[in-house]
């Protein structure tokens, strides 16, 4: 009987060690390295710091993909809050850079050796300075970018007779109006126009408004100096044209979670979507479906190309980083020429550097993959993220005024953009 | 006739209970394309979503950590929620009155006012990312408590005066003499301290981050939330059949425990 | 020997104690003073008076989430209280396969609200969900069950019903077995009818059961997390905030902690509120 009481006890004890132990236990001095956790990203920083690591045995890095969670970004706030952060993280929205920069979490890159060289040899005087903070500190390496473009299926489109992709909104709206069809004949539209999630949430602008809004008005930003810029006429058109579309039901307004992607499934013709959809669709796709991508359609189409919005994922050093040096010295070897090309042929995103169009190592890759040649015609017209704080919370006032007046029509898009640039005011007033 | 109406009634009834399962279990074995029938069997019946889940997120992992937390959760609960139930039921002193109001009081505070400063509390502790911020607030539950002093109530005096004069201390009395004549509140407060762990989703979600120390249920959920189910509906039903499957099955052998416990945890009002 | 007595005793309450302080008096009284803070556990901590309170006061959300939660609770508890104890009548009839019956009408209570969470949003999907199927089937028109603001919340009160009715056919099957048979006996041979019987002699008996069903249907309205979460992300135009989703929002989104405690503090006392109400509610009628 006391056997059975005091094995009770020391199982109890046991678990309470066991569960301290639970922490997950770093190597003493290893930095750690958080990537996305999509399999290719996965694959290349494997590859890459099994190479640092074999190079350098006395300063190994540990790789991590970013824990799963609804976004990338709520995890990394998380971990920042819970001083979990990772030494080096790879996978940080430019438009967080300036919140985690306030705060103070995170290396002046600049302080280190040889960087404004590095910087200015890859990247163009446009994009450093869309990374400067308001300090004029720089805390982050612009190293991916992912352009939000008009993913089409040509097949669709000649069908219905029509021989190239819409470039203006009255070209789309003529386009969706033949191609949204109920081809059942069950009263139920079943082929749409497109599709783009509805959600009022601040991410899920990055595919609609966004780059809409970006190539209307050749690369504008959304918040100058504290204060909403984007109360313009540019943002009532983006919205009048979505708002149309959705009134018309050209795009259904259900959520994508609920669904098989339609667009392998023949069920949409356009989507707005970045190049990392590539991989999927030669993955699911069957020979029923062609794609092909073309520039983001604009209120009045000329001959110029449009901006869009590039997604850009950038690399920060936290301050909790014992070594930044050497964290600093293991990503030049990470972002050198041939590592961005690596990347690029294992994820089909773009490296942020300017030379994509010059350089005769790209230029090749790109001859070989023809289906990535818009993104590299379009990669001298980006826009990433402004350099202010708050600018999910800016994105998600906007998504409030977007899911009322676009998806539901409930309000008119003058006063949508108002109310949306009202708010915005408001948050930077605090 | 009216029998034949009851149980027409009650068929109708299991049918929408049941159908909903055996349609997720079908369709997570069905090929991304046959999976919108409504149908009892699986068409072109297929393991890949399984596959996949398996290939994308450390499913076995959390499944381990969903049933150590669990364990250890319930064991905390019947030790801590016994040995207080038993000095409310069996001891006279200062403060006893005072420790059940606290108890009523813990009862009817509604979890919305803790959850932030319990969260903060877990960063203080440097507690976010480890199994403790899951198990040490949930190591003491008020209504294991009641349930243990209600029991503890019932069993008659002589028996703890009897191990008293014969020397044994109260834990032992407890754990010796108290312990194997309440079976029947051990499993129940078992059975539902096991399931109420097991299926907390929002404090998981809150104070873990790490993927490895993922419980079951919060793996699932940002699996199917976040990106890497890449919006395919199979490897999404793969993923909650398989969260579904541990409970289901203890379910089948434990009926008659899983539904009498859960029954008295209504009666707390 | 009393002294020693004594002494246990305190002992065996001493984890509670420890529990208590740490995870319930200290969060309560931190919680209010959170409430006058501004502070996003990055930065220091910043006091500002009333403005969380003031902020409240002038919030769409909150009265969003508190008019929904309304909305959930007018249709589930109508809803759970009609289907439960019509069922658990049907149940308490001398049928064979009773123990099979119960057990598949329980068996959404034991599975996770992930699990069926998940499962119901193929179920409620627009264009080619099951039940929209059906309807078409049946030559009715479809519904935006998840699309549709109206009625998400409703889909979600109906999903929320499905998972939790076996509990409350259950607590009724008890509640009604205390019934004592004499009375039904004695009612029949006054030539009572079926529904003079139910309403004079069932219902009273199971009023308690009611009771319970309703405070618990009340509190798990204002408990709904993991059903907006993953359904709907509390849209369609915010149709399915709940109280949590919005903490959770304000809390662990935008880490306004001092806000997010003013939530938490203020539902607290709307669920004390409305929990005190029904009961003398209930207890007058």
């Amino acid at each position: 009987m006391i056997n059975r009481c005091l094995v009770l006890e020391v199982i109890l004890w046991l678990g309470f060690v066991l569960i301290s132990c639970g922490r997950n236990e770093r190597g003493n001095g290893d930095l750690i390295y958080w990537s996305a956790n999509n399999p290719e990203e996965m694959l290349f920083a494997q590859n890459r710091i099994k190479i640092w690591n074999k190079n350098n045995p006395i300063h190994p890095i540990t790789f991590q993909p970013v824990p799963e969670g609804s976004s990338s970004e709520e995890i990394i706030l998380a971990s920042v809050v819970g001083k979990t952060t990772p030494d080096i993280y790879a996978n940080m929205w430019q438009g967080d850079v300036e919140d985690y920069a306030l705060a103070g979490v995170l290396v002046p890159l600049d302080t280190l050796d040889g960087f404004l060289p590095f910087l200015r040899a890859r990247c163009s005087d446009f994009v450093i300075r869309e990374i400067t903070s308001s300090d004029g500190h720089i805390y982050q390496i612009p190293w991916k970018a992912n352009p939000i473009m008009m993913l089409y299926n040509p097949l669709m489109f000649s069908k219905a007779g029509f021989t190239s992709a819409p470039r203006s909104y009255d070209e789309f709206l003529t386009v969706a109006k033949e191609m949204t069809l109920d081809r059942d004949q069950n009263g139920y539209t079943d082929q749409w126009m497109g599709t783009t999630e509805v959600a009022a949430i601040w991410w899920q602008r990055f595919f609609n408004f966004l780059p809409l809004y970006i190539a209307a008005s050749g690369g504008a930003p959304l918040v100058e100096n504290g204060k909403a810029v984007f109360d313009n006429q540019h943002s009532v058109e983006v919205f009048e044209f979505l708002q149309e579309i959705y009134r018309n039901g050209y795009f259904p307004k259900e959520q994508a979670k609920s669904q098989s992607d339609p667009f392998l499934t023949g069920g949409i013709a356009v989507k707005f979507t970045g190049p990392w959809d590539i991989m999927q669709l030669n993955r699911f796709k069957n020979d029923s479906i062609q794609y092909d991508f073309a520039t983001m359609p604009v209120p009045n189409s000329d001959d110029t190309l449009p901006y869009t919005y590039c997604d850009p994922k950038n690399i920060v050093i936290f301050r909790s980083c014992s070594k930044p040096e050497i964290a600093w010295k293991f990503l030049q070897t990470m972002i050198s020429e041939d590592a961005d090309l690596e990347f690029l042929q294992l994820s089909q995103q773009l490296p942020r550097r300017k030379d994509l169009s010059e350089n005769t190592k790209f230029i090749q890759y790109f001859d070989e993959n023809p289906t990535l040649k818009p993104f590299q015609r379009q990669s001298a017209h980006l826009r990433g993220m402004d350099s202010s704080p708050y600018m999910k919370e800016v994105l998600d006032l906007i998504s409030q005024e977007y899911e009322l007046c676009v998806v539901y029509d409930k309000k008119t898009a003058e006063q949508a953009v108002k109310d949306a640039a009202q708010a915005v005011n408001l948050l930077y007033l605090d | 006739m009216k029998r034949t109406a009851l149980y027409l009634i009650l068929s109708l009834a299991a049918l929408i209970f049941l159908y909903p399962f055996i349609w997720m279990v079908s369709a997570s074995l069905s090929s991304e394309n046959g999976i919108r029938d409504l149908r009892f069997l699986p068409v072109d019946f297929t393991f890949d979503h399984y596959i996949a889940v398996y290939q994308s997120i450390p499913i076995l992992r959390a499944l381990f950590n969903s049933i150590f937390v669990a364990s250890f959760v319930t064991l905390g609960v019947l030790v801590f929620g016994s040995m207080t139930g038993y000095a409310l039921a069996k001891h006279r002193f200062r403060g006893r009155n005072l420790i059940f109001y606290m108890i009523i009081f813990t009862m009817t505070l509604p979890f919305q006012i803790t959850l932030i400063p319990n969260y903060i509390l877990m960063v203080e502790f440097q507690w976010v990312n480890t199994f403790a911020a899951l198990i040490i607030p949930a190591v003491m539950n008020a209504f294991a408590i009641i349930l243990f002093r209600q029991h503890f109530i019932s069993i008659p005096n002589d028996l703890i005066d009897a191990a008293r004069i014969d020397g044994c201390h109260e834990i032992r009395i407890l754990f010796q003499i108290l312990w194997p004549n309440s079976i029947p509140t051990i499993i129940t407060v078992g059975i539902i301290t096991f399931m109420t762990s097991w299926n907390d989703v929002l404090w998981p979600i809150i104070v873990i981050r790490d993927e490895q120390l993922m419980t079951l249920p919060q793996l699932v959920t940002l699996f199917t939330v976040g990106g890497r189910s890449l919006a395919q509906i199979g490897v999404k039903l793969a993923s909650a059949t398989f969260l579904a499957l541990p409970i289901l099955i203890a379910y089948i052998i434990f009926q008659k425990h899983f539904i009498q416990s859960m029954a008295s945890t209504g009666l707390k009002e | 020997m009393k002294i020693k007595k004594t002494l246990y005793s305190y002992l065996l309450v001493t984890p509670y104690l420890l529990h208590f302080i740490l995870f319930v008096a200290f969060p309560v009284i931190f919680s209010i003073v959170l409430t006058f803070h501004k502070w996003n556990i990055i930065s220091p901590m910043q006091f500002i008076g009333l403005s969380n309170y003031k902020k409240l006061l002038l919030d769409t959300y909150f009265l969003k989430a508190c008019y929904n939660t309304i909305i959930f609770l007018l249709i589930h508890i109508p809803l759970q209280l009609a289907i439960a104890l019509g069922l658990a009548l049907v149940l308490r009839e001398n049928l064979k396969l009773r123990g099979f019956f119960r057990s598949a009408f329980f068996l959404p209570v034991v599975v996770s609200g992930v699990v069926v969470t998940i499962l119901w949003q193929q179920l409620y999907g627009f264009e080619s969900g099951i039940f929209n199927r059906l309807l078409t089937g049946l030559g009715l028109s479809r519904i935006g069950w998840l699309i549709d603001p109206k009625w998400a919340m409703v889909s979600i009160a109906i999903m929320a019903t499905w998972k939790n009715v076996g509990l409350y056919i259950i607590l009724f099957l008890v509640g009604l077995q205390s019934v004592p048979t004499s009375l039904y006996e004695a009612a029949d041979l006054e030539g009572a009818n079926p529904w003079q019987k139910f309403r004079f002699i069932t219902l009273p008996a199971i009023n308690p059961t009611m009771f319970m069903v309703v405070i618990l249907s009340t509190i798990s309205g204002f408990s709904l997390f993991i059903e907006p979460y993953v359904m709907t992300g509390g849209g369609p135009l915010n149709s399915t905030l709940s109280a949590v989703l919005y903490i959770y929002k304000q809390g662990f989104f935008y880490y306004h902690m001092g806000y997010a405690a003013t939530l938490g503090l203020t539902f607290a006392l709307v669920i004390l509120a409305v929990v005190a109400l029904q009961r003398k509610w209930i207890e007058s009628s």
